[in-house]
């Protein structure tokens, strides 16, 4: 093994790399958001007492659990454009796959959550008169979502590290710009090093920060 | 309104069931190989001796807090620099899943092997058994039963990102799906039918695990996600 090791090729390009990182950022935003929000309705839908809010959100969910999500990627950036009458970007497809990915995931999370939520909190909010919304957005979701921040924290780790896929379909994430400038300078080791570590210096404070939750829940209620 | 054709997919069903095989075979290696390793990685983060924890840690740590894709370029453009070894797709994908699989693999044993109650070490130790045969005659066999769902589960999650030696052009059903698109001009049938394969192969098996699961809790043991 004696590789030189000449991470100056891969700092020069370094105003690459940061567009990469801005554009990852950019589309872990995007999906976390969307993919939070439209996985609260579908594990509402999914509790639900009504059949035609139940069975199409079980649906959802069953089909984009059990898909890779690069299929679902790939779906809509190669096929769906076909279907919909508007063009679709590499970003808006990479962003559908995940979202709709990451809405499945965290559906399960938060009909998890809700259910853990002792069957009394429901009575007590009924006895003095609330309606179910009520009770679901003051009562049931403060507490759910408390017991769910570790597994939502994992969903978000897991979210960052899909971007990833989004290179696959020639979006300009970190990864992309990575391989780019690996194939203008031929040093694919330093490149992919860096990225690499980029990852894990983002995200392993994040993994810290679940355990300290996952240990105060444990201790806690 | 769009003319749906399945005929071009039909017709070439055979490059999807050789892309179903290639996926099926990069997950069965990965298993072979991960399996292994990933338990090995959990008996050194558990060891009492820091130099075995601390590098096990780290290369759990690691290999699970990075983008199994990035870890896959590395190892496909960047080892071969490095090793002076002949890459091959299949050999990039075999030693990404196995490493990437078994960090994970390692937290299920390290969960399983920590969720035993310290009263069994305590009986091994007062008839005499040294830890090592306490972990395998006592502490393994009972915590392998609590792991097998939480195992499972992972071998699916492995499954779905095998896809991504699509990307490294490695023959899985992903990348045979792409050819036919590009070769049939059929991209909405191909990929719907792929997407529909992988939905049954995948939810087959989640309904296997839900059975286990669901028989696995009537015996009594709790199991360990």
């Amino acid at each position: 093994m004696d590789y030189v090791w000449d991470f100056g090729s891969v700092y020069e390009y370094r105003a690459a790399l940061w567009v990469g990182l801005i554009n990852t950022l950019r589309i872990f935003g995007i999906c976390l958001f969307a993919g939070l929000s439209l996985g609260l309705a579908m594990g509402l839908a999914r509790y639900s007492i009504r059949r035609w809010l139940r069975w199409p959100a079980a649906c959802f969910i069953e089909f984009f659990r059990n898909t890779p999500v690069l299929v679902q990627i790939f779906w809509f950036y190669f096929a769906f454009p076909i279907l919909a009458p508007f063009e679709i970007s590499a970003l808006m497809a990479a962003a559908l796959g995940i979202t709709l990915n990451s809405a499945a995931f965290s559906a399960e999370i938060f009909r998890g959550g809700i259910q853990s939520i002792d069957p009394g909190q429901w009575e007590a909010g009924r006895a003095i008169g609330m309606r179910y919304r009520e009770i679901m957005a003051r009562i049931i979701l403060p507490q759910a979502v408390r017991r769910m921040m570790p597994a939502l924290t994992n969903r978000g780790i897991e979210i960052f590290k899909m971007t990833t896929l989004a290179s696959a379909i020639a979006y300009a994430d970190l990864l992309h710009q990575a391989r780019l400038i690996a194939s203008v300078n031929f040093n694919p080791i330093e490149a992919y090093t860096v990225v690499a570590l980029a990852f894990f210096v983002i995200l392993y404070p994040i993994v810290r920060v679940t355990y300290v939750l996952e240990r105060r829940m444990a201790k806690g209620d | 309104m769009y003319e749906w054709d399945f005929s071009a997919v039909l017709d070439n069903s055979d490059l999807l069931w050789q892309g179903l095989v290639g996926t099926l075979t990069i997950t069965g290696t990965a298993l072979a190989f991960g399996l292994p390793l990933g338990l090995l990685l959990a008996l050194s983060r558990l060891s009492p001796s820091r130099w075995l924890a601390w590098p096990a840690g780290f290369v759990i740590e690691f290999f699970r807090t990075t983008p199994p894709l990035v870890q896959l370029f590395w190892f496909f453009f960047a080892l071969p620099i490095l090793m002076d070894i002949q890459m091959t797709p299949f050999l990039a994908a075999a030693i990404t899943f196995s490493i990437q699989s078994s960090a994970f693999f390692a937290e299920v044993f390290r969960a399983g092997i920590v969720s035993i109650e310290r009263g069994q070490w305590e009986a091994a130790r007062a008839i005499g058994m040294q830890r090592p045969q306490a972990m395998r005659r006592i502490i393994l066999p009972q915590a392998v039963k609590r792991m097998i769902p939480a195992f499972t589960e992972r071998s699916i999650e492995l499954m779905k990102t095998t896809t991504l030696v699509a990307t490294v052009s490695y023959a899985d059903l992903l990348y045979q799906a792409n050819e036919l698109a590009q070769k049939t001009f059929r991209p909405i049938e191909v990929f719907t039918v792929t997407a529909l394969i992988y939905f049954v192969v995948i939810f087959g098996l989640s309904l296997c695990v839900q059975g286990i699961e669901r028989r696995l809790a009537v015996s009594g043991d709790s199991t360990v996600r």
